[in-house]
Protein backbone atom coordinates (compact mmCIF):
# COMPACT_ATOMS: atom_id res chain seq x y z
CA UNK A 1 0.00 0.00 0.00
CA UNK A 2 2.55 2.33 1.07
CA UNK A 3 4.75 1.81 -2.15
CA UNK A 4 1.27 2.85 -4.22
CA UNK A 5 0.97 5.69 -1.99
CA UNK A 6 4.74 6.69 -3.22
CA UNK A 7 4.27 6.92 -6.56
CA UNK A 8 0.91 8.48 -6.63
CA UNK A 9 3.09 11.22 -4.69
CA UNK A 10 5.56 10.70 -7.09
CA UNK A 11 3.05 11.35 -9.89
CA UNK A 12 1.24 13.64 -8.63
CA UNK A 13 -0.29 15.81 -10.99
CA UNK A 14 -1.99 19.67 -11.38
CA UNK A 15 -5.04 19.07 -13.97
CA UNK A 16 -4.84 22.83 -14.47
CA UNK A 17 -1.60 22.33 -16.32
CA UNK A 18 -2.57 20.93 -19.09
CA UNK A 19 -2.58 22.75 -22.29
CA UNK A 20 -5.57 22.86 -24.19
CA UNK A 21 -5.76 24.18 -28.16
CA UNK A 22 -8.29 26.64 -28.66
CA UNK A 23 -9.90 24.54 -31.32
CA UNK A 24 -9.43 20.56 -32.59
CA UNK A 25 -9.38 20.31 -36.17
CA UNK A 26 -12.30 17.25 -37.01
CA UNK A 27 -10.28 16.08 -39.80
CA UNK A 28 -7.56 14.72 -37.59
CA UNK A 29 -7.90 11.33 -35.49
CA UNK A 30 -9.25 12.01 -31.90
CA UNK A 31 -9.91 8.09 -31.01
CA UNK A 32 -7.70 5.35 -32.69
CA UNK A 33 -9.72 3.68 -35.83
CA UNK A 34 -9.27 0.12 -34.56
CA UNK A 35 -11.57 1.16 -31.11
CA UNK A 36 -13.98 3.13 -32.84
CA UNK A 37 -17.29 1.15 -31.43
CA UNK A 38 -18.68 0.17 -35.81
CA UNK A 39 -15.14 0.02 -36.61
CA UNK A 40 -14.84 -3.05 -39.54
CA UNK A 41 -18.77 -2.66 -40.16
CA UNK A 42 -20.25 -2.16 -43.45
CA UNK A 43 -21.36 1.63 -42.00
CA UNK A 44 -18.12 2.29 -41.40
CA UNK A 45 -16.43 1.02 -44.69
CA UNK A 46 -18.99 2.88 -46.60
CA UNK A 47 -18.08 6.31 -44.92
CA UNK A 48 -15.61 9.06 -46.36
CA UNK A 49 -11.94 9.34 -44.78
CA UNK A 50 -13.23 12.90 -43.05
CA UNK A 51 -16.20 11.35 -41.79
CA UNK A 52 -14.12 8.63 -40.12
CA UNK A 53 -12.26 11.40 -38.86
CA UNK A 54 -15.41 12.90 -37.25
CA UNK A 55 -16.81 10.06 -36.17
CA UNK A 56 -13.68 9.76 -34.03
CA UNK A 57 -14.09 13.05 -32.35
CA UNK A 58 -17.57 12.20 -31.14
CA UNK A 59 -16.28 8.70 -30.11
CA UNK A 60 -13.99 10.40 -28.11
CA UNK A 61 -16.61 12.42 -26.06
CA UNK A 62 -18.21 9.47 -25.73
CA UNK A 63 -15.63 7.80 -24.47
CA UNK A 64 -14.52 10.71 -21.70
CA UNK A 65 -17.95 10.98 -21.52
CA UNK A 66 -18.99 7.46 -20.11
CA UNK A 67 -15.67 7.63 -17.89
CA UNK A 68 -17.43 10.73 -16.28
CA UNK A 69 -20.33 8.66 -15.67
CA UNK A 70 -18.24 5.51 -14.01
CA UNK A 71 -16.18 7.52 -12.06
CA UNK A 72 -18.77 9.78 -10.32
CA UNK A 73 -20.06 6.89 -8.50
CA UNK A 74 -16.71 5.35 -8.09
CA UNK A 75 -15.60 8.85 -6.38
CA UNK A 76 -18.69 8.55 -4.05
CA UNK A 77 -17.89 5.07 -3.18
CA UNK A 78 -14.74 6.07 -2.59
CA UNK A 79 -15.42 8.80 0.06
CA UNK A 80 -17.94 6.66 1.84
CA UNK A 81 -15.46 4.36 2.27
CA UNK A 82 -12.69 6.74 3.80
CA UNK A 83 -12.11 5.75 7.47
CA UNK A 84 -15.03 3.46 7.70
CA UNK A 85 -14.09 1.26 10.25
CA UNK A 86 -12.84 -1.63 8.11
CA UNK A 87 -10.40 0.63 5.84
CA UNK A 88 -8.97 2.95 8.09
CA UNK A 89 -5.71 1.28 6.77
CA UNK A 90 -6.52 1.36 3.04
CA UNK A 91 -7.73 5.45 3.56
CA UNK A 92 -4.39 6.62 2.76
CA UNK A 93 -4.49 4.95 -0.58
CA UNK A 94 -7.86 5.99 -1.01
CA UNK A 95 -7.24 9.43 -0.18
CA UNK A 96 -5.09 9.27 -3.86
CA UNK A 97 -7.63 7.60 -5.43
CA UNK A 98 -10.11 10.11 -4.82
CA UNK A 99 -8.01 12.84 -6.01
CA UNK A 100 -7.06 11.12 -9.10
CA UNK A 101 -10.14 9.92 -10.27
CA UNK A 102 -11.63 13.68 -9.77
CA UNK A 103 -8.72 15.11 -11.72
CA UNK A 104 -9.90 12.89 -14.53
CA UNK A 105 -13.10 14.01 -14.71
CA UNK A 106 -11.83 17.47 -15.18
CA UNK A 107 -9.89 16.13 -18.11
CA UNK A 108 -12.27 14.48 -19.73
CA UNK A 109 -14.78 16.94 -19.14
CA UNK A 110 -12.39 19.84 -20.23
CA UNK A 111 -12.32 18.25 -23.57
CA UNK A 112 -16.15 17.72 -24.02
CA UNK A 113 -17.21 20.87 -22.80
CA UNK A 114 -14.69 22.35 -24.84
CA UNK A 115 -14.53 21.09 -28.18
CA UNK A 116 -18.04 19.28 -28.28
CA UNK A 117 -19.66 21.77 -26.28
CA UNK A 118 -21.63 18.42 -24.12
CA UNK A 119 -21.21 15.61 -22.22
CA UNK A 120 -23.37 13.07 -23.34
CA UNK A 121 -26.05 12.07 -20.80
CA UNK A 122 -25.84 8.90 -18.15
CA UNK A 123 -28.48 6.28 -19.21
CA UNK A 124 -27.72 4.17 -16.17
CA UNK A 125 -29.91 3.78 -12.71
CA UNK A 126 -29.13 2.24 -9.70
CA UNK A 127 -31.74 0.66 -7.97
CA UNK A 128 -31.32 0.24 -3.79
CA UNK A 129 -31.07 -3.09 -3.00
CA UNK A 130 -30.28 -5.05 0.47
CA UNK A 131 -26.99 -7.13 0.55
CA UNK A 132 -25.43 -9.80 2.43
CA UNK A 133 -22.33 -9.62 4.27
CA UNK A 134 -19.55 -8.10 2.27
CA UNK A 135 -21.27 -8.31 -0.74
CA UNK A 136 -21.47 -4.57 -1.19
CA UNK A 137 -18.01 -3.70 -0.59
CA UNK A 138 -16.79 -6.89 -3.31
CA UNK A 139 -19.40 -6.03 -6.01
CA UNK A 140 -18.65 -2.32 -5.77
CA UNK A 141 -15.29 -3.04 -5.78
CA UNK A 142 -14.57 -5.45 -8.94
CA UNK A 143 -17.42 -3.57 -10.34
CA UNK A 144 -14.72 -0.84 -10.65
CA UNK A 145 -12.23 -3.00 -11.50
CA UNK A 146 -13.90 -4.28 -14.55
CA UNK A 147 -14.90 -1.02 -15.71
CA UNK A 148 -11.05 0.30 -15.22
CA UNK A 149 -9.81 -2.99 -16.71
CA UNK A 150 -11.54 -2.28 -19.65
CA UNK A 151 -11.42 1.30 -20.17
CA UNK A 152 -7.02 0.77 -19.48
CA UNK A 153 -6.88 -0.99 -22.87
CA UNK A 154 -8.19 1.84 -24.33
CA UNK A 155 -6.03 4.26 -22.70
CA UNK A 156 -2.90 2.72 -23.40
CA UNK A 157 -3.13 1.90 -27.47
CA UNK A 158 -4.60 5.31 -27.76
CA UNK A 159 -1.21 6.84 -25.78
CA UNK A 160 0.88 5.37 -28.44
CA UNK A 161 -1.03 5.98 -31.54
CA UNK A 162 0.78 8.53 -33.10
CA UNK A 163 -1.99 9.42 -35.43
CA UNK A 164 -4.13 11.19 -32.63
CA UNK A 165 -4.01 15.06 -32.04
CA UNK A 166 -1.74 15.12 -28.62
CA UNK A 167 -4.59 16.29 -26.63
CA UNK A 168 -6.21 13.04 -26.88
CA UNK A 169 -3.28 11.43 -26.86
CA UNK A 170 -2.11 13.23 -23.39
CA UNK A 171 -5.48 12.63 -21.92
CA UNK A 172 -5.27 8.64 -22.56
CA UNK A 173 -1.88 8.96 -21.14
CA UNK A 174 -2.37 10.60 -18.15
CA UNK A 175 -5.39 8.60 -17.12
CA UNK A 176 -3.45 5.41 -18.00
CA UNK A 177 -0.79 6.27 -15.41
CA UNK A 178 -2.84 6.60 -12.72
CA UNK A 179 -4.89 3.80 -13.52
CA UNK A 180 -2.37 1.24 -13.48
CA UNK A 181 -1.97 1.90 -10.01
CA UNK A 182 -5.74 1.61 -9.27
CA UNK A 183 -5.77 -1.41 -10.84
CA UNK A 184 -2.95 -3.27 -9.03
CA UNK A 185 -5.08 -1.49 -6.24
CA UNK A 186 -8.39 -3.09 -7.32
CA UNK A 187 -7.13 -6.95 -8.06
CA UNK A 188 -5.56 -7.17 -4.56
CA UNK A 189 -8.25 -5.62 -2.52
CA UNK A 190 -10.88 -7.86 -4.86
CA UNK A 191 -8.88 -11.14 -4.42
CA UNK A 192 -9.11 -10.44 -0.91
CA UNK A 193 -12.80 -9.75 -0.08
CA UNK A 194 -13.75 -12.54 -2.51
CA UNK A 195 -11.81 -14.79 -0.51
CA UNK A 196 -13.01 -13.30 2.64
CA UNK A 197 -16.81 -14.18 1.59
CA UNK A 198 -17.34 -16.91 -1.04
CA UNK A 199 -17.43 -19.68 2.05
CA UNK A 200 -19.95 -17.40 3.89
CA UNK A 201 -22.03 -16.68 0.72
CA UNK A 202 -24.70 -19.16 0.28
CA UNK A 203 -24.88 -21.12 -2.91
CA UNK A 204 -27.36 -19.02 -4.67
CA UNK A 205 -26.00 -15.46 -3.51
CA UNK A 206 -22.55 -16.80 -5.39
CA UNK A 207 -24.43 -17.51 -8.25
CA UNK A 208 -26.95 -14.62 -8.45
CA UNK A 209 -23.13 -12.58 -8.01
CA UNK A 210 -21.76 -14.33 -11.04
CA UNK A 211 -24.88 -14.00 -13.09
CA UNK A 212 -24.46 -10.19 -12.06
CA UNK A 213 -20.83 -9.82 -13.08
CA UNK A 214 -21.60 -11.40 -16.60
CA UNK A 215 -24.64 -8.96 -17.16
CA UNK A 216 -22.48 -5.51 -15.63
CA UNK A 217 -19.49 -6.70 -18.31
CA UNK A 218 -21.98 -6.55 -20.97
CA UNK A 219 -24.37 -3.53 -19.57
CA UNK A 220 -20.39 -1.58 -19.63
CA UNK A 221 -19.43 -2.46 -23.24
CA UNK A 222 -23.23 -1.46 -24.57
CA UNK A 223 -21.79 2.28 -23.15
CA UNK A 224 -19.57 2.20 -25.86
CA UNK A 225 -22.75 2.36 -28.70
CA UNK A 226 -24.18 5.13 -28.21
CA UNK A 227 -26.92 6.13 -30.49
CA UNK A 228 -26.49 9.88 -29.62
CA UNK A 229 -22.70 9.55 -31.57
CA UNK A 230 -24.27 7.99 -34.50
CA UNK A 231 -26.87 11.11 -34.82
CA UNK A 232 -24.08 13.15 -34.37
CA UNK A 233 -22.47 11.97 -37.70
CA UNK A 234 -26.13 12.44 -39.16
CA UNK A 235 -26.33 8.23 -39.40
CA UNK A 236 -30.25 7.47 -39.89
CA UNK A 237 -32.22 4.90 -38.28
CA UNK A 238 -29.23 5.07 -35.15
CA UNK A 239 -31.56 3.46 -32.87
CA UNK A 240 -31.78 0.56 -34.79
CA UNK A 241 -28.58 0.16 -36.55
CA UNK A 242 -26.93 0.74 -32.85
CA UNK A 243 -28.53 -2.90 -32.08
CA UNK A 244 -27.37 -4.10 -34.92
CA UNK A 245 -23.45 -2.63 -34.44
CA UNK A 246 -23.79 -4.30 -30.76
CA UNK A 247 -24.50 -7.74 -32.50
CA UNK A 248 -22.41 -7.83 -35.41
CA UNK A 249 -19.72 -10.40 -35.26
CA UNK A 250 -16.76 -8.00 -36.05
CA UNK A 251 -17.80 -5.28 -32.68
CA UNK A 252 -18.40 -8.39 -30.77
CA UNK A 253 -14.81 -10.01 -31.29
CA UNK A 254 -13.35 -6.58 -30.64
CA UNK A 255 -15.02 -7.10 -27.21
CA UNK A 256 -13.99 -10.03 -26.45
CA UNK A 257 -10.35 -9.30 -27.26
CA UNK A 258 -10.33 -6.14 -25.26
CA UNK A 259 -12.29 -7.71 -22.23
CA UNK A 260 -9.42 -10.49 -22.34
CA UNK A 261 -6.99 -10.35 -19.35
CA UNK A 262 -10.44 -8.81 -17.12
CA UNK A 263 -12.04 -12.33 -18.04
CA UNK A 264 -8.79 -13.98 -17.37
CA UNK A 265 -8.54 -12.47 -14.06
CA UNK A 266 -11.94 -13.23 -12.68
CA UNK A 267 -11.97 -16.94 -14.11
CA UNK A 268 -8.39 -17.13 -12.94
CA UNK A 269 -9.62 -16.38 -9.29
CA UNK A 270 -12.96 -18.31 -9.83
CA UNK A 271 -15.37 -15.24 -9.34
CA UNK A 272 -16.42 -16.07 -12.67
CA UNK A 273 -16.88 -20.09 -13.18
CA UNK A 274 -17.40 -19.91 -17.37
CA UNK A 275 -17.01 -17.09 -19.94
CA UNK A 276 -19.31 -14.52 -19.84
CA UNK A 277 -21.21 -14.35 -23.18
CA UNK A 278 -20.70 -10.77 -24.67
CA UNK B 1 -47.67 4.56 -32.61
CA UNK B 2 -51.17 4.50 -30.81
CA UNK B 3 -51.24 3.43 -26.71
CA UNK B 4 -52.30 -0.09 -27.90
CA UNK B 5 -49.37 -0.10 -30.17
CA UNK B 6 -46.78 1.25 -27.83
CA UNK B 7 -47.52 -0.76 -25.10
CA UNK B 8 -47.38 -4.10 -26.88
CA UNK B 9 -44.19 -3.39 -28.32
CA UNK B 10 -42.66 -2.82 -24.57
CA UNK B 11 -44.52 -5.85 -23.30
CA UNK B 12 -42.74 -8.09 -26.03
CA UNK B 13 -39.42 -6.00 -25.13
CA UNK B 14 -39.66 -6.60 -21.61
CA UNK B 15 -40.75 -10.50 -22.17
CA UNK B 16 -37.66 -10.79 -24.23
CA UNK B 17 -35.21 -9.11 -22.02
CA UNK B 18 -36.42 -11.30 -18.90
CA UNK B 19 -36.35 -14.42 -20.97
CA UNK B 20 -38.31 -16.34 -18.38
CA UNK B 21 -41.29 -14.43 -17.56
CA UNK B 22 -44.90 -16.18 -18.84
CA UNK B 23 -46.67 -13.73 -21.18
CA UNK B 24 -49.81 -13.96 -18.72
CA UNK B 25 -47.85 -13.23 -16.18
CA UNK B 26 -47.16 -9.25 -17.45
CA UNK B 27 -49.93 -6.81 -16.77
CA UNK B 28 -49.89 -3.54 -17.43
CA UNK B 29 -49.68 -3.09 -13.78
CA UNK B 30 -47.01 -5.72 -13.06
CA UNK B 31 -44.25 -3.52 -10.86
CA UNK B 32 -41.56 -4.58 -13.59
CA UNK B 33 -38.83 -3.11 -11.43
CA UNK B 34 -39.90 -4.37 -8.19
CA UNK B 35 -39.80 -7.84 -9.33
CA UNK B 36 -36.71 -7.80 -10.71
CA UNK B 37 -38.35 -8.65 -13.91
CA UNK B 38 -36.16 -5.65 -15.45
CA UNK B 39 -32.81 -5.12 -13.81
CA UNK B 40 -31.08 -2.15 -12.99
CA UNK B 41 -28.00 -2.68 -15.39
CA UNK B 42 -31.27 -3.59 -18.10
CA UNK B 43 -32.24 0.11 -17.60
CA UNK B 44 -30.09 2.13 -19.96
CA UNK B 45 -31.78 -1.01 -22.72
CA UNK B 46 -35.36 0.40 -21.90
CA UNK B 47 -34.62 4.21 -22.18
CA UNK B 48 -33.17 3.15 -25.58
CA UNK B 49 -35.78 1.48 -26.34
CA UNK B 50 -37.74 3.73 -25.39
CA UNK B 51 -35.97 6.49 -27.04
CA UNK B 52 -36.76 4.18 -30.54
CA UNK B 53 -40.23 4.30 -29.79
CA UNK B 54 -40.86 8.26 -28.63
CA UNK B 55 -38.49 8.39 -31.64
CA UNK B 56 -36.66 11.21 -29.64
CA UNK B 57 -34.23 11.21 -26.65
CA UNK B 58 -35.48 11.41 -23.26
CA UNK B 59 -33.90 13.72 -20.73
CA UNK B 60 -32.62 11.47 -17.94
CA UNK B 61 -30.54 13.48 -15.72
CA UNK B 62 -33.70 13.68 -12.60
CA UNK B 63 -35.42 10.14 -13.81
CA UNK B 64 -36.54 7.56 -10.87
CA UNK B 65 -36.64 4.09 -10.79
CA UNK B 66 -40.27 4.83 -10.18
CA UNK B 67 -41.18 6.31 -13.84
CA UNK B 68 -40.49 2.51 -15.00
CA UNK B 69 -42.67 0.87 -12.27
CA UNK B 70 -45.17 -0.64 -14.89
CA UNK B 71 -46.06 -0.90 -18.34
CA UNK B 72 -48.76 1.47 -17.81
CA UNK B 73 -46.49 3.82 -15.62
CA UNK B 74 -44.00 3.95 -18.28
CA UNK B 75 -46.64 4.45 -20.65
CA UNK B 76 -48.15 7.42 -19.19
CA UNK B 77 -44.44 9.15 -18.57
CA UNK B 78 -42.82 8.60 -21.86
CA UNK B 79 -45.54 8.59 -24.41
CA UNK B 80 -49.22 10.29 -23.11
CA UNK B 81 -48.85 13.53 -24.29
CA UNK B 82 -45.65 13.33 -25.14
CA UNK B 83 -45.05 17.06 -27.20
CA UNK B 84 -41.90 15.84 -29.26
CA UNK B 85 -42.49 12.22 -29.57
CA UNK B 86 -43.96 10.81 -32.51
CA UNK B 87 -46.63 8.24 -30.82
Amino acid sequence: MEKLCEASRRDYANPYDLKWPETLDQNQWCFSPELISIYGTDVYDKLSEADKKRLSFYEAVNFFSLNIHGEKPLSEGLAHRLYSKRNISLSPYLHHFLDEENKHMIYFASFCLRYAFKIYPDKKMSIPQEYVAGEEDFLFFVKVLIFEEIVDIFNIRMSRDERLVPIAREINRLHHRDESRHLVFGREIVVSLFKEYKDQWSKETLQKIRIYLAQYLLATWKEYFNPEVYKDLNISDAYDLTDRFFDSPVCRTRRIEISANCISFLLKNGILEKEPSL
Amino acid sequence: MNEQEVKLSLRKWIIEKNGKIQSEDLKPDTPIIEQRIISSLQIMDLILFLEKLRGNAIDVENLKPGVFRTIDIIYSNFFKGNPNGKN
